[in-house]
């Protein structure tokens, strides 16, 4: 993203530096190891995806080995406590629908919510990163769009019987999102990454998520936006 | 396909608009709501030439609002311009011309050196400023204007307010090439590039603006700035005509003094109707009708099927490409503005 007024370069090795880092590691950490998690138990609802599934949670995996490798480069441990329960809501949101088979909230949490806030907030990372970690996590935000991908055209082939249900999960869950972004925002800050370009990427990315599946423009800016003010 | 990148003139203003298109989310939101908001696709818009030829375009609209250069929110400001021309060119619109504030915040914040946003890769030869188009309707605008009040080019004296730039040096260079205006007064605010331009024509006033403006027959006011500049019209001559060719147009409403002309400069009127519902939103008295002569650069770009940067970086605007434009501007049937 553009960086106009020459920003201060930013000191990786400082204790403020490493103390944020130490939170925003972990949760991209958690991230990959839910999101691992999760692609293992959707394949068991959808076993004509399984090979699919199987092969993104792999991925999700790999990605989640190279976030400990940036941790370890700037021997910075992780807060795994933390980042749990910075999942925990949505963590239990997707539980709660997998036993009862609710396929569609299961993807709207993990394959576009996540993934679009993956998204959007490893481009808004890359051009800040410590050049060890911008070269991790770019390879990593290619694979994201492809799992981003998989849930787009799943919803999309099965738009009309699952709308309603999107939209339910929608409100039930983006409002959770603004409010792990807030409780993060000031780390995000020292790692020189802004709450309101997140946002906007954030919108951009899931906002395009939403139109492919076939949600219209005045649907789209409804959904996007749902719950962003009062977080 | 062709495309206009616009925005709302002000907060209150995007917040009325938003309620009045049924938009509750953003209709109550304050300026940190819209520096985070992303670029939309609010209309597509229908033109036919008098040709006959019919094209299709779309509406980006980018959620800037000029509250973010009075506040200071550069950043938020450069995002948006940088994500409508991304969702534009994603959206496969082959011509899209930067309205408003775009192309200023573009040429002003280099923002030329951001080539990658996200997954995609600007093409730049797909966006046009429009400004070739607008200088050539100001320079209409004044020959015919003109003409129209009884002032007459060959013995009036021209003042060009915003002269170094873009459209203001173009402006001087159709003056000095195809009018017979015998004296040119040259006001802006960078001393240097004065110089270059004064050199350049090889003639023209360097003047500041309090002195310059009781001078003049004819103020082309060029000059963009979040804020507009008092201007106290008994200090005018009279007749004065003064074209409004800034952004935003306020002066209308402000000067309103006997003898004295405001037209809104740059404003095009087409022809036939143009089906769209975004120009009653910007406030054009004939919305079907009117429109800024940047939107209508893209159109003819179209219309053209030159799908390239006509207008692009600074001072790079010649007579000749004026009067490239001006002659498809004329044959889809495009006319400057003339009512006051």
């Amino acid at each position: 993203m553009p960086q106009l007024e020459a920003s201060p370069a930013i000191d990786f090795h400082t204790e403020t530096y490493k103390d944020a880092y130490s939170r925003i590691n972990a949760i991209v950490i958690e991230g990959e190891q839910e999101a691992h998690d999760n692609y293992v138990q959707l394949a068991e609802l959808l076993p004509n995806e399984k090979d699919r599934l199987i092969s993104l949670s792999k991925m999700e995996s790999r990605h989640k080995k190279g976030f400990e490798a940036c941790g370890r480069n700037l021997e910075v441990t992780p807060d795994m406590e933390f980042a749990r329960e910075f999942f925990a809501q949505l963590h239990k949101n997707f539980q709660d629908a997998l036993p009862e088979g609710r396929i569609v909230t299961c993807l709207l949490i993990q394959s576009l919510i996540i993934e679009c806030f993956a998204i959007a907030a490893y481009n808004i990372y890359i051009p800040v990163a410590d050049p060890f970690a911008r070269k991790i996590t770019e390879g990593v935000v290619k694979d994201e769009y492809s799992h981003l991908n998989f849930g787009e055209v799943w919803l999309k082939e099965h738009f009309e019987e699952s709308r309603t249900e999107v939209e339910q999960a929608n409100r039930q869950n983006l409002p959770i999102v603004w409010k792990m972004l807030n409780q993060v925002k000031d780390d995000a800050h020292i790692l020189g990454m802004e709450k309101e370009a997140l946002v906007e990427d954030f919108m951009i990315q899931y906002g395009e998520a939403l139109s492919n599946i076939g949600f219209t423009t005045r649907d789209i800016m409804r959904m996007s936006a749902y719950g962003l003010v009062a977080a | 396909m062709f495309g206009l990148i616009g925005h709302l003139t002000s907060l209150e203003h995007a917040q009325a608009v938003a309620r009045d298109l049924g938009y509750p989310e953003y209709a109550d939101q304050g300026l940190d709501f819209w520096c985070a908001a992303p670029p939309q696709i609010v209309d597509t818009i229908k033109v036919t030439s008098i040709t006959g030829q019919q094209i299709e375009g779309q509406y980006v609209e980018s959620c800037f609002l000029p509250e973010m250069l009075a506040n200071r929110r550069i950043k938020a400001a450069t995002r948006k311009i940088i994500n409508a021309m991304a969702h534009a060119q994603k959206h496969g619109i082959d011509i899209t011309a930067l309205g408003g504030f775009s192309s200023i915040i573009f040429e002003n914040f280099n923002l030329n050196q951001i080539t990658q946003v996200r997954n995609i890769k600007l093409e730049f030869e797909r966006f046009t400023t429009g400004n070739t188009h607008t200088a050539y309707i100001i320079c209409r605008q004044v020959e015919q204007a003109s003409k129209k009040l009884g002032i007459e080019l060959s013995k009036a004296t021209v003042a060009v307010c915003g002269a170094t730039g873009d459209i203001g040096s173009a402006v001087c260079r159709w003056l000095n090439a195809r009018t017979d205006v015998p004296e040119l007064l040259l006001i802006a605010r960078d001393r240097d590039r004065l110089e270059a331009l004064q050199s350049e024509l090889g003639r023209g006033k360097i003047m500041g603006l309090e002195e310059a403006l009781p001078l003049a027959d004819i103020v082309v006011w060029v000059a963009s700035m979040p804020k507009g500049v008092e201007i106290d019209p008994t200090t005018l001559k009279q007749p004065c005509l003064l074209i409004d060719g800034g952004y935003p147009k306020n002066m209308g409403t402000k000067i309103q003094h006997p003898g004295i002309f405001v037209l809104n400069g740059g404003i095009v009127e087409h022809s036939l109707d143009i089906e769209w519902k975004i120009m009653s939103i910007v406030n054009m008295d004939v919305p079907a009708r009117q429109l800024f002569a940047c939107f209508a650069e893209s159109m003819l770009l179209e219309f053209e099927k030159w799908h390239t940067n006509f207008s692009w970086g600074r001072n790079q605007i010649t007579v000749a490409k004026m009067e490239q434009i001006g002659q498809v501007s004329v044959k889809h049937g495009f006319q400057p503005l003339l009512s006051f």
